[in-house]
């Protein structure tokens, strides 16, 4: 064996195979030069291997766990607006669901809003930002896009939020006309149904769509509520009655 | 028929692989739990300071974490933990240290004193040995963080980690040809920084069996 071939290997010595060990170790006997390099080199190796472990700071994994915990779950504030108390569950990214005020027991939103998201919900206060999206709402009948998130939802159903937003407030669409919009002319009924999935009702108005003959046709907080709050947008007319 | 026979024509299910963990906080308690340490020695090692390491740590567990969420339940079975662990804590590193000049990486005294005498000791030893030993390994520490970052993960990697060839390639997803010169030129320049305190540092050492076969 040649001094660089020995030279080369002295990191793998230990896991080589015992008739390359063997060769080694015999040019490492005759060879003065390798044999004070290599032992510069396990001198290296050793300091290294001495320098003390330092223990990571005791409150490490707590803070990091809570920080975790803190990251999972979902905001959850309360909103007073002209149509009563809204439950509104948000993230950094933005508005991720809101609830408007019903029947139905506090306890039973929160754990409603849980399955939906698929997220534990924190109780915490709007920030300014969201809360600024809301109010705009209620004073433009229009939202700002950038702070809801939707991205939990599938393409069809965004595509489809997002062409109920292009409907200007005080008028309606039917569910037909989304779907010709959004490039899927016989998808109707799918549209139907991604109105009533829709997460934040208001800011994305699956309100102001309804059956081709201007019927309501349905809504998750009962057709009452979608008339009150078109008249509350200013629409005159949404067709017949059924 | 062998067990193995009877798997491989489909009569006996294959056993299940373990599948390590689901994307909750509470399972991956475990995991932080395991590996925070490794990863705190890996980061306090590159980047010479205690604060950089434990937001380093903490950065790449949650960076982890959110992965780990987005993997389908196959990704998650196949993932090898540990080199998937210090293959990000690295990026989090780099990313940290990229724009500072060398000069400007804190090399707050990570020998801490205390921490030097009260490690493991064989029978007592004179202060002025402690004092000294303490002040080389403060030596190798700053020795260290004078390589370049590259070189500087395949010596951590090597001989503190205690890391095979094969996982620091994993880990720094290069060649294992690349990681042994990287490992090479890493010891050489080690070797030339360290040069005439090495044969005093290494004096005490007692020799391991098998270099006693090999000298």
């Amino acid at each position: 064996m040649r001094c660089s071939d020995v030279q080369e290997v002295w990191d793998e010595r230990r896991e080589t195979a015992a008739s390359r060990y063997d060769q080694i170790a015999l040019h490492l006997r005759a060879c003065a030069h390798c044999q004070a390099l290599y032992k510069k080199n396990e001198g290296v190796a050793y300091c290294l291997s001495r320098l003390a472990l330092v223990e990571p700071p005791i409150r490490l994994a707590t803070n990091i766990l809570e920080h975790l915990k803190s990251l999972k779950a979902d905001g959850l504030a309360t909103f007073a607006s002209p149509l009563g108390l809204l439950r509104v569950a948000f993230r950094e990214s933005g508005i991720t669901f809101i609830a408007l005020e019903s029947e139905e027991k506090a306890c039973d939103i929160r754990a409603r809003i849980e399955r939906r998201l698929r997220r534990p919900l924190r109780d915490a206060d709007l920030p300014v930002r969201l809360r600024e999206t809301l109010e705009a709402y209620f004073r433009t009948w229009s939202a700002d896009e950038a702070n809801i998130d939707i991205s939990a939802l599938t393409p069809f159903e965004q595509a489809a939020l997002h062409q109920a937003a292009l409907i200007p407030a005080g008028q309606t669409r039917s569910y037909g006309w989304i779907a010709v919009a959004i490039g899927r002319p016989h998808a109707a009924r799918a549209v139907g149904q991604a109105m009533a999935r829709n997460p934040v009702p208001l800011l994305y108005p699956c309100h102001r769509v309804t059956a081709a003959d201007g019927n309501l046709h349905n809504y998750g907080y009962g057709t009452a509520m979608k008339r009150r709050i078109l008249i509350m947008e200013g629409c005159r007319s949404y067709g017949r009655q059924a | 028929m062998t067990p193995s026979t009877a798997r491989r024509l489909s009569l006996v299910p294959a056993p299940p692989r373990p599948s390590p963990f689901v994307p909750s906080v509470d399972a991956f308690e475990r995991i932080v739990d395991e590996f925070q340490r490794r990863l705190y020695g890996f980061a306090l090692r590159m980047t010479g300071s205690r604060e950089d390491a434990e937001e380093i740590v903490q950065d790449a567990f949650v960076r982890a974490f959110r992965a780990l969420g987005k993997m389908s339940d196959q990704q998650r079975t196949e993932l090898r933990l540990q080199p998937w662990l210090y293959t990000i804590a690295l990026n989090v590193t780099r990313n940290r240290l990229r724009g500072r000049r060398p000069s400007n990486v804190a090399l707050d005294a990570l020998s801490d004193p205390e921490a030097l005498l009260n490690s493991a000791q064989e029978g007592p030893e004179q202060p002025e040995a402690i004092v000294t030993r303490a002040a080389d390994m403060v030596l190798v520490e700053q020795a260290l963080l004078r390589l370049p970052m590259h070189l500087r993960a395949a010596a951590t990697l090597r001989f503190i980690e205690g890391r095979s060839h094969p996982e620091i390639a994993e880990i720094l997803d290069q060649p294992i040809g690349t990681v042994k010169s990287h490992v090479h030129r890493a010891v050489r320049i080690l070797r030339r920084i360290l040069g005439p305190q090495l044969g005093r540092m290494t004096a005490t050492r007692e020799d391991r069996e098998d270099d006693r076969a090999v000298f």
